[in-house]
């Protein structure tokens, strides 16, 4: 086994300091109960890294090896890139996807198709990454 | 004691070691290294702070000190403060997933801690990843305008803030020293005891993550398919880029073409709360609508809507500017709060309350401090771009200051108290 570095000062100082200011946060949150619900809460703190570990993670993780076997060679690069965009794309837009909004009845959220709108952003994506990876590739062979 | 050491394999097959820098087994991603974590680490360091920052005014705000009263001008500071808040927040998802894919080898070292500075430092990594994940999910959660919880989310994001940028305090003392040299290309720390030293003059300032770890076959610097170092972080960059671009035109009006993906029209001229949900339809429409204006006056006054339109109008243009990073500026037409308070005889420098016929609502009623109280174009308005009020803006009157978050710009105002 290997031997560990000693913990210095700036090492507790900026724990003694962040703590301090977790600690706040929680005091906080349990002090206005009746706004923050602190049990609720919890759960989806942790919910949330749960969803992240056990879903999310494992599902790049899988979709990595299908792409490190399915791709190969200077595509892989961009095709990569074109998923990483999109996935983020996809999350961000997926609440607005849904149309959680439009039970508030508010006539001005949500105003656009979101999904006729995505599709285009992620098609734009795909055509800028297949475009860059091929200038990248005639530069790379007018190189040699 | 066959047993013991088949599963001491597993657990060494799918853990990581707590001891070595992202040592991983099973996770040989060529690009999990410690250059790529530190620039990432430090992108979101920055946009998280920048988010709390932000957040922070928009807080004062809405929960005012009297001690520090919030100036009235610059006019669109909310606008710009809110406008960032959001798109920093927006464009910290992409790096945020990132930066949790890089890492979470980590999360799953084994075992999880040999001393109390292990377990101080993994409390904080748990704090960071559970308060970053629940920052960023209620953010843009909310803007959609999606409430899939029962807590109020100004105050479970508001102490939940404090528990992240603490958890980005946390680790800087453990964090730093690695990420120093790794962010800036200093030359590499002495090496850990037990660890093979690193070769001098291989590749000047670069300390490849295989030099510091050789249970890793790969790294970010070697030959391989798919992204290297730089291509992933341009990946992450163009992610956020894009869902800037795509977004930020709902605050920045040479952008609006661009926003498609985001959650309000400017050009709608958008409301947060409409009349109806608000259950002011009837009152508001009422002959028997009067304003009254009271408190620590000398003269309490009381106004029809007709005697409030007979009285000398100003125009002034201002932004509105919601929480949720929506913002647009208009004309708005009205009669100065100054005036009225004036005519009732408060003393000079007074602040008020402003109250809406709205009942059952957190934003029924604003603070309204001296400066913007005084200031010549806080209006009680009746008209929005040379129109009456619609319903869903506050007809038959509200509230609109300059540099006021939209929450505060009370509509369908009934009341002012001078206190």
């Amino acid at each position: 086994m290997s031997a560990v570095p000693r913990r210095g000062p700036l090492f507790w100082g900026s724990a003694a300091a962040g703590w301090a200011l977790i600690g706040w946060g929680l005091r906080g949150a349990l002090h206005h109960r009746i706004d923050t619900r602190p049990g609720q809460l919890a759960r989806f703190l942790l919910g949330g890294a749960l969803a992240h570990d056990l879903l999310l993670a494992p599902l790049v993780l899988l979709a990595g090896v299908a792409l490190s076997r399915a791709v190969r060679g200077r595509w892989r690069a961009p095709v990569q890139a074109a998923l990483f965009i999109s996935g983020t794309l996809a999350l961000f837009t997926y609440p607005e996807l849904r149309g959680y909004g439009h039970g508030l009845r508010n006539p001005t959220s949500l105003p656009h198709d979101y999904a006729a709108n995505l599709g285009l952003v992620v098609a734009a994506v795909v055509l800028g990454t297949a475009v860059t990876a091929l200038v990248r590739g005639l530069l790379s062979a007018s190189r040699r | 004691m066959v047993r013991s050491s088949r599963l001491t394999t597993v657990i060494g097959t799918y853990t990581t070691d707590p001891d070595l820098p992202l040592r991983q087994h099973a996770y040989q991603s060529p690009l999990r290294d410690e250059r790529l974590a530190a620039w990432l680490g430090a992108s979101l360091g920055v946009l998280f702070t920048t988010c709390f920052v932000t957040g922070l005014f928009s807080h004062l705000h809405q929960h005012p000190l009297s001690w520090l009263p919030v100036p009235a001008r610059p006019a669109g500071l909310f606008r710009f403060t809110q406008g960032l808040h959001v798109a920093s927040g927006i464009a910290s998802l992409p790096v945020l997933v990132a930066k949790l894919w890089v890492v979470w080898p980590r999360f799953v070292s084994f075992p999880p801690g040999r001393r109390v500075a292990d377990a101080v430092e993994r409390l904080g990594i748990l704090a960071l990843v559970t308060g970053g994940i629940f920052m960023v999910f209620s953010g843009v959660a909310n803007i959609a305008q999606w409430y899939p919880w029962r807590f109020s989310f100004t105050a479970a994001h508001y102490w939940t803030a404090w528990i992240t940028i603490g958890a980005l305090v946390a680790p800087v003392g453990a964090k730093g020293p690695i990420a120093r040299p790794a962010l800036f290309g200093a030359a590499p720390a002495a090496p850990v005891r037990g660890t093979p030293p690193v070769p001098r003059g291989r590749r000047k300032n670069r300390p490849a993550l295989a030099d510091a770890d050789p249970a890793l076959s790969t790294s970010a610097e070697g030959r391989h398919d798919g992204l290297d170092r730089r291509g992933f972080l341009l990946t992450v960059a163009a992610a956020s880029g894009l869902l800037t671009l795509t977004t930020v035109g709902q605050t920045l009006p040479g952008f609006r073409r661009l926003a498609l993906l985001a959650p309000r029209d400017p050009a709608d001229r958008p409301v947060n709360r409409s009349a109806r949900n608000a259950g002011v339809i009837d009152a508001a429409a009422s002959p028997g609508y009067r304003l009254r204006v009271e408190g620590r006056v000398a003269t309490p006054l009381t106004f029809t809507l007709d005697q409030l339109q007979s009285l000398p109008a100003h125009t002034a243009e201002l932004p509105i500017a919601c929480v949720e990073g929506w913002s647009y500026s208009a004309r708005w037409t009205g009669v100065r709060l100054r005036d009225l308070l004036q005519m009732a005889g408060a003393p000079p420098g007074s602040a008020v309350h402003v109250e809406s016929l709205e009942e059952h609502s957190p934003y029924r009623l604003s603070f309204v401090n001296h400066f913007q109280a005084g200031d010549a174009d806080t209006l009680l308005a009746t008209h929005l771009d040379g129109a009456v009020l619609s319903a869903d803006h506050g007809y038959p009157l509200r509230l609109i200051g300059p540099g006021r978050p939209g929450v505060n710009q009370t509509k369908w105002v009934t009341r002012v108290v001078v206190v």
